[in-house]
């Protein structure tokens, strides 16, 4: 039974004393030539501008629930079309109620403003 | 997967429902299309909504009790006769509300539609046959009254009492789902009919995970009541709610919270004796009487009305939960009923006293005002008297119909330990009438604006007092009759 396993065992001792070999043949053989921009951690991207923990707008928040809105809608569709053919028009008129009641929500948010950016 | 037949979809059974719904969307419309102005036709839409859904509760009053929506939805007598509770509620609380949005200009389409939803919370909640259905209901309530608790956006109280409420509710509902999460692994099933008879039948995969689910949704529960060792939350967030908002929250949603734990705990797990059942009641009886020494000691200490009938409803939680005890759904129901119209009426005095704003809340602010403003006066004083449980009020007969009950299924010591605390609470209650009434007033008064839905419901609440306190028999016996024809969840299970 345990020798079933022994290929895995060579793969990690293959493995690791190649990651290990590396590592050791670059410090032997490289260059060293090190600078202060060198040195520092590696980062991608501009420079931070101010700190991160500023004050976001609050349409932000109102964005993220209209989006979270309709993402579930399309999650509820997709099991959906995928039993279609055995829900049939029952399935189809259920359905259709499902994005009714959304599309009130949607109508009730555009007419008061929640749309409007300025 | 069951095919479309098989799912016993009966629109006729979530008729109270859909009209609820369709009155909250309504508003919604109205609220979207309506040109400028305060939206006074809102609080009509929200009452016709509640007398449609009345309407289909009392037809289905007399029919069989029967499962729908493969097992979502039960229907029978703990669920028809806590609707009309939750309607009633709901439409007083529409009535009182009108008022307050109209002099404090706050949308009120908003405001009645989230009343709207929150009144569908309660009625999914009381007809819940599956713990998912059960869940979705609390939820629905919870986050609609949240956002109600917080309505007065201006004011800093009502902002910290909606922050309260909806850390503290939300942290409650974890305990809750991850109870109802293990109840699913100890049984295979959230369907209720089904996890009564994994128990019956012990099939079980663990009955060590059942006592622990049980009992994290013990704990859901009673933070949803707002019982003793989980009360914290509830005097912040009654004192800082707008008062119409409290009269609901305290009715309607512990009414909800009670409906469904009568439905687990005295509907779906067995009574007789097993280590469940021991467990539970063992700490149901601990929980009750915390609860009513808890809230009446402190509410003797209280200066704000509001904080007051705050730890008055932390003790009528405890009073309620005598009848979870005793394993009776309807005398709790009869309780929940006698507190809903006394609590509600006591209220919605106040929110009138109270002025524009909430503003005087204190019960020296209604000193020496009982012969200045006499019905308010003399109104406020039956409320508290009922609250209290003198005789010849709802109140009265709320607590003795439960004690008997109680008392009954053996648990003397406990019926023992309430009454004394009902003597207890009614120094509390007899103070602002004393105040009222006995005590000179220095300051001018001028008697609040009363408008008529406001008298209609404080004529409704009233009644409710008066009805229930002097002729409950028709009601008792009839409830007794529902009582007797409530079928154990199993038997349902070959219609299922």
């Amino acid at each position: 039974m345990l020798a079933e396993y022994l290929p895995t065992l060579l793969f990690l001792i293959v493995a690791t004393g190649i990651g290990i070999a590396l590592i050791l043949i670059g410090n032997f053989l490289g260059p060293k030539r090190p600078s202060p921009e060198k040195l520092s951690p590696y980062e991608c991207g501009f420079n931070a501008f101010e700190d991160a923990r500023m004050q976001f707008d609050v349409r932000y928040y109102l964005i993220a629930i209209l989006f979270i809105v309709f993402d579930l809608e399309i999650a509820f569709v997709y099991p959906w079309a995928l039993v279609f053919r055995e829900l049939g028009v029952f399935g189809l008129i259920e359905m259709g109620v499902f994005l009714a009641l959304l599309f009130i929500g949607f109508i009730y948010v555009w007419k008061k403003g929640a749309l409007e950016w300025e | 997967m069951p095919n479309v037949q098989e799912l016993n979809l009966n629109y006729n059974a979530i008729l109270p429902e859909l009209c609820v719904i369709g009155a909250g969307l309504a508003i919604m419309m109205y609220d979207a299309f309506a040109p400028k102005g305060p939206r006074r036709l809102a609080g009509w839409i929200a009452l016709a909504g509640l007398a449609g859904a009345t309407y289909s509760v009392w037809r289905l009053w007399g029919l069989e009790t029967a499962p729908s929506f493969n097992g979502m939805l039960l229907t029978d007598p703990l669920r028809l006769t806590f609707s009309i509770v939750f309607l009633l509620v709901a439409a007083v609380s529409v009535m009182f509300s009108m008022q307050m949005l109209d002099d404090e200009r706050l949308p009120a389409g908003e405001y009645f539609t989230l009343l709207m939803f929150g009144t569908v919370g309660m009625l999914l909640m009381g007809g819940a046959g599956d713990l998912a259905m059960l869940f979705l209901g609390l939820e629905t309530l919870s986050i609609t009254t949240y956002v109600l608790a917080g309505f007065r956006r201006g004011d800093l109280r009502s902002n910290e009492s909606a922050l309260k409420y909806f850390i503290l509710g939300s942290f409650s509902t974890g305990f809750l789902l991850y109870g109802m999460a293990l109840t699913y692994g100890a049984t295979k099933t959230t369907n209720l009919a089904g996890i009564q008879e994994a128990i019956a039948t012990g099939a079980l995969t663990s009955p060590g995970l059942l006592t622990v689910g049980a009992a994290l949704m013990l704990v859901g529960f009673c933070f949803k009541i707002a019982t003793a060792p989980f009360h914290f939350w509830a005097p912040d967030v009654y004192q800082g709610a707008p008062t119409p908002v409290t009269a609901f929250m305290a009715a309607g949603p512990k009414a909800a919270a009670f409906a469904a734990m009568l439905r687990i705990f005295v509907m779906t797990f067995p009574a007789d004796g097993g280590d469940l059942s021991r467990a539970t009641t063992g700490v149901l009886v601990i929980v009750a009487i915390m609860s009513m020494i808890v809230g009446n000691v402190a509410a003797i200490r209280q200066t704000d009305i509001k904080r007051m009938l705050a730890y008055s409803s932390i003790a009528h939680a405890g009073y309620a939960l005598l009848g979870v005890v005793a394993g009776d759904w309807t005398s709790v129901m009869f309780y929940l009923l006698t507190y809903a119209v006394m609590n509600l009426g006591a209220f919605g005095v106040v929110s009138l006293l109270a002025r524009v704003g909430d503003e005087k809340t204190d019960i020296e602010d209604f000193a020496g005002i009982g012969f200045k403003s006499f019905g308010l006066a003399m109104l406020l004083t039956v409320f508290l008297l009922s609250l209290g449980g003198i005789p010849l009020t709802a109140g009265f007969m709320g607590k003795l119909v439960i004690f008997k009950q109680c008392w009954q299924a053996g648990h003397t010591t406990l019926v023992i330990v309430a009454a004394l605390n009902s003597a207890v609470s009614l120094y509390y209650y007899l103070r602002p009438v004393v105040v009222m009434f006995f005590r000179e007033r220095e300051e001018e008064f001028v008697p609040p604006r009363v408008s008529t839905m406001a008298e209609v419901a404080l004529t409704l609440a009233l009644f409710g007092v008066i009805y229930l306190g002097v002729f409950p028999g028709r009601l008792l016996s009839e409830l007794d009759r529902l009582a007797k024809r409530t079928p154990a969840a199993a038997q349902l299970n070959s219609q299922r």
